[in-house]
């Protein structure tokens, strides 16, 4: 009997706590919302009373109407602009392409509502710009509401295509192309007929991932919608509300949001599934020999892309170094914005590096192995694993927020209020990635190595400390730092779970711009983006390895 | 040094029978290969002996020790990959020092012991170097080196050489095989190239869809194959279906569409259908005028086709009858292309009864 137990003993210890881990604080909390949405505000009677109630309220049905176009557009719009930006890049001369995928790549690790934030100081009722444009007479319409957010989220998100894509046409191996030729297909018909279809599900799953991250971000809309209703920021407001608060209508809402992502995730997985046949190339194609015109155009489109990602964030950084007067802006250098911001407390940045740290560490120690065993144990057991481990990609940062209030806030272990439930959402929402991570770098790594050194002798548990880690670590130190720099920017359930003396500097940000104090804001949003964009250049190197698309 | 027995191993991947019940007795110091085509269980079966795989039911013994319930690590097997599996972060020594300082050994007696084992592969000196600056060949004698180094009770090779080019494949054989004698070791080897097992081992198992069709010598395997299935997988072979005719002695006369072969059977009876296996190079071509060898049996046809294949030609030969082309090899092909006579001797020819 004990013969038969050993072998499985290191991948059950692993999967044991993982499934634990994740049963205690992300399927229960969210199991939680769902309850509190089928009882009645006393709590005491099961009914489909709150459903009726919301799914008959013109509101809320706006708010969920406004969200699910919100994400479509953003979805159509990332795929426009993505996919050929992913094909110049793959096949074209492109100018500067080190540096252009470098800085391609940051909007996703950098928080997507400082953009926002940046569209309304620049383009805002006061902004910058509109404020110049008014002088002269020219007048500027909204930028609140839906074009604003959909804005944002073409900006922010078109790397989630561009990634997974751009590795799909470099991928493809030539000889399936040339054939198409040989065939007598012509260069357009072959892309038409062969290129674009094996890329295709990459473009899909990349697409889906935007439609999720656009149904489920919080701050975005939060600064954008102005009184549109959108569905995440509703069942904030509903919970946390400031004339009453009602979490079973708050869980109904909850229940609308996970239902959209986990649609869209469940079609997402199976897209990815049937990837299959874009395997890496034996014989990578060759960049495309095109006259310079082809070569100028893709450069400057590829360009302007980026650079209109990253103007808002440089935008903001510049206003942070200028002198406010309350929210009058003076073209005057000066850092009275950061004195302001950190002479009233320290602590804000504190908590966010510390917070931070402490949940990068906790995915990846729980991630790492996970993804481990996805890929060399694969079995029903581990295919579970899987699924659960995924699915806090599809449940929105204040709906699991509001399980880990709802579950924590009273009983054996009460957690709310205190640092260790916010770095436990962190931590949950940062799984998907680190699991999806470490299954990319797992990949690369050839099986049987390990294999190798358990017949020399070494046992499992040894032989992961011994040969897997080092060949992986590069991979750890990279999705560690990714899910640092997230997490240092995550607001939808540090919105929900932060407490007086764990302020993060997000909440700092929040705070600043919900008042009048649009100085301290900036301030707070350049430390933010430096200690984002400060890691993730430190680690560059390592990132590419370590593939951001996989997810 | 290690006598192995597999009883009745089996192993089910789904609905698919990988392994189907096998039993093999492998002898002491014995080079054994495993050959058959892929999916046929035999890397299977191998990594039921690593422990990498484990067994619905049956039992893997060393000696009198079963093995097959001890986690992979405690079993002291040396494996060699197919892909090598050299450990990238390592440098050579380490690699080959891997082993050695799982079992403890000290670090004076291990460097003794890597040199050696560096030495009988011809790669001496190079513990420094790293994986990535090694060639394909050299790879796979480091991972060589890095099994046999801690004394493994038996070498298992997983088609170690499929991944080199045709001329270090051919040198490598031998030198696996002087290794192999040198060290007295138990072998198993896995591969699906005929001539690799025939040339290498002590005996073959020739296996198919999770079963063994064959254990044998390879001369006994060549010549007097058990199953069609063996003699048309090893070596080519004149693979042909018919009807005993009619009976005199041991030879029977067996109609083929329409055409007549002369083979021997003592146990085959008039009117069954069976099937015979042929070998190329047991037909002999005969120029006009010579005269057949007592016993044999003559066919004649027009050449269908020729193949000169350096060292030997080979021929087809349509028979008068239309009967499926018979192939043969000979080292001068005929001047002209018409009519041509073949003899064969009936006994060299294997016989089953059809549909076996």
């Amino acid at each position: 009997m004990k013969m038969l137990l050993r072998p499985i003993s290191f991948k059950f210890v692993i999967a044991a706590v993982a499934v634990v881990f994740l049963l205690v604080f992300f399927v229960g909390p969210v199991l939680r919302v769902f309850s509190a949405s089928l009882y009645d505000s006393a709590g005491t009677t099961l009914t489909f009373a709150n459903y009726t109630h919301v799914l008959s309220n013109r509101f809320f049905l706006d708010a969920l109407r406004n969200s699910l176009i919100i994400a479509a557009a953003a979805f159509v719009f990332t795929i426009l602009i993505g996919v050929p930006f992913a094909f110049f890049v793959a096949r074209f001369p492109v100018s500067g392409k080190p540096a252009l995928l470098a800085l391609a790549v940051l909007p996703l690790v950098l928080p997507s509502f400082v953009s926002a934030y940046a569209l309304v100081l620049m383009f805002g009722r006061a902004g910058v710009v509109t404020s110049e444009l008014r002088n002269l007479g020219i007048p500027f319409g909204s930028i609140y509401g839906t074009k604003g957010i959909i804005t944002t989220y073409v900006l922010t998100l078109y790397p989630y295509v561009l990634l997974p894509t751009m590795a799909a046409f470099k991928s493809i191996d030539m000889s399936v192309e040339e054939a198409a030729q040989n065939l007598g297909a012509s260069s357009l018909r072959t892309f038409r007929t062969v290129t674009l279809p094996i890329v295709l599900p990459s473009i899909l799953a990349g697409a889906l991932l935007v439609f999720i991250e656009a149904i489920e971000n919080f701050g975005v809309p939060f600064v954008l919608a102005e009184d549109k209703p959108i569905l995440a920021v509703e069942t904030f407001k509903l919970f946390a509300g400031e004339t009453a608060t009602n979490p079973a209508s708050a869980g109904v809402l909850g229940m609308l949001l996970i239902v959209c992502t986990t649609i869209a995730l469940l079609v997402q997985r199976n897209v990815l599934a049937r990837r299959h046949y874009a395997t890496s190339a034996k014989r990578p194609p060759p960049l495309l020999p095109v006259g310079p015109c082809m070569r100028c155009l893709a450069s400057v489109y590829c360009w302007t892309i980026t650079a209109a990602a990253l103007v808002p964030f440089v935008g903001v950084v510049i206003i942070s170094f200028l002198k406010f007067n309350g929210p009058v802006l003076h073209y005057q250098f000066s850092l009275d914005n950061f004195a302001q911001l950190l002479e009233r407390s320290y602590r804000p940045l504190a908590n966010t590096l510390f917070l931070s740290t402490v949940a990068a560490i906790l995915a990846t120690m729980i991630g790492v192995p996970i993804g481990y065993l996805l890929v060399r144990q694969p079995s029903r057991l581990t295919a579970l694993l899987d699924i659960v481990a995924t699915a806090p990609f599809a449940v929105a940062g204040t709906v699991l927020g509001i399980g880990l209030v709802l579950t924590f806030n009273s009983g054996f272990l009460i957690l709310t209020g205190t640092w260790v439930i916010m770095v436990i959402a962190y931590a949950v929402r940062k799984l998907p990635f680190s699991v999806r991570s470490s299954v990319g770098i797992m990949h690369q790594i050839e099986g049987n190595l390990e294999e190798a050194s358990i017949n020399l002798g070494v046992p499992p548990f040894s032989t992961f400390l011994r040969i897997t880690i080092p060949l992986i670590l590069s991979g750890i130190v990279g999705g560690l730092v990714l899910s640092f720099v997230t997490t240092a920017s995550e607001l939808s359930s540090t919105i929900v779970l932060y407490s007086g003396p764990w302020t993060t500097m997000t909440m700092a940000m929040f705070q600043a711009l919900e008042g009048t104090s649009a100085g301290e804001a900036t301030a707070a949003a350049t430390i933010l983006i430096v200690f984002t964009v400060l890691p993730v250049a430190l680690v560059y190197r390592l990132l590419r390895r370590y593939e951001l698309s996989t997810l | 040094m290690t006598s192995i027995t597999i009883e009745q191993a089996a192993r089910t991947f789904g609905s698919v029978r990988a392994v189907d019940g096998v039993s093999i007795a492998i002898r002491d110091a014995e080079f054994f290969t495993l050959l058959g085509p892929s999916g046929c269980g035999k890397t299977t079966l191998l990594r039921m002996v690593a422990g990498f795989c484990d067994l619905d039911s049956g039992r893997v013994l060393f000696g009198d020790k079963r093995i097959d319930t001890l986690p992979p690590h405690q079993r002291n097997t040396g494996m060699v990959f197919q892909n090598y599996a050299i450990f990238p972060h390592l440098r050579v020594g380490d690699n080959v020092a891997y082993g050695l300082k799982a079992r403890n050994v000290p670090a004076d007696a291990r460097a003794d012991r890597i040199a050696r084992a560096l030495k009988l592969i011809q790669l001496e000196g190079h513990e420094g170097r790293w994986p990535h600056q090694l060639s394909g060949g050299q790879l796979q004698r480091v991972a060589i080196a890095r099994a046999i180094v801690i004394e493994p009770n038996v070498l298992l090779l997983d088609e170690p050489l499929s991944n080199l080019d045709a001329k270090l494949r051919i040198e490598m054989r031998g030198e696996i095989r002087r290794l192999q004698k040198t060290l007295g070791i138990t072998v198993i080897y896995v591969t699906h190239d005929q001539d690799e097992a025939l040339s290498m081992s002590d005996r073959i198992a020739v296996m198919r869809s999770g079963r063994v069709e064959q254990i044998g010598a390879p001369a006994a395997i060549y010549q007097t194959p058990a199953t069609p299935f063996v003699a048309k997988f090893v070596g080519a072979t004149n693979l042909l279906e018919g009807t005993v005719a009619s009976r005199s002695g041991d030879v029977v006369d067996v109609t083929i569409a329409g055409g007549n072969l002369r083979v021997r059977s003592t146990t085959a009876q008039v009117d069954q259908r069976i099937e015979i296996s042929l070998r190329p190079e047991a037909i002999r071509l005969l120029a006009p005028g010579d005269a057949v060898p007592a016993g044999w049996a003559t066919l004649s046809g027009t050449l269908n086709g020729v193949e000169y294949l350096g060292a030997v030609t080979r021929l087809y030969v349509r028979l008068a009858d239309g009967a499926p082309p018979l192939q043969l090899t000979v080292s001068v092909a005929p001047a002209d292309s018409g009519e041509i006579r073949v003899a064969y001797d009936p006994a060299s020819a294997a016989v089953w009864t059809a549909g076996q």
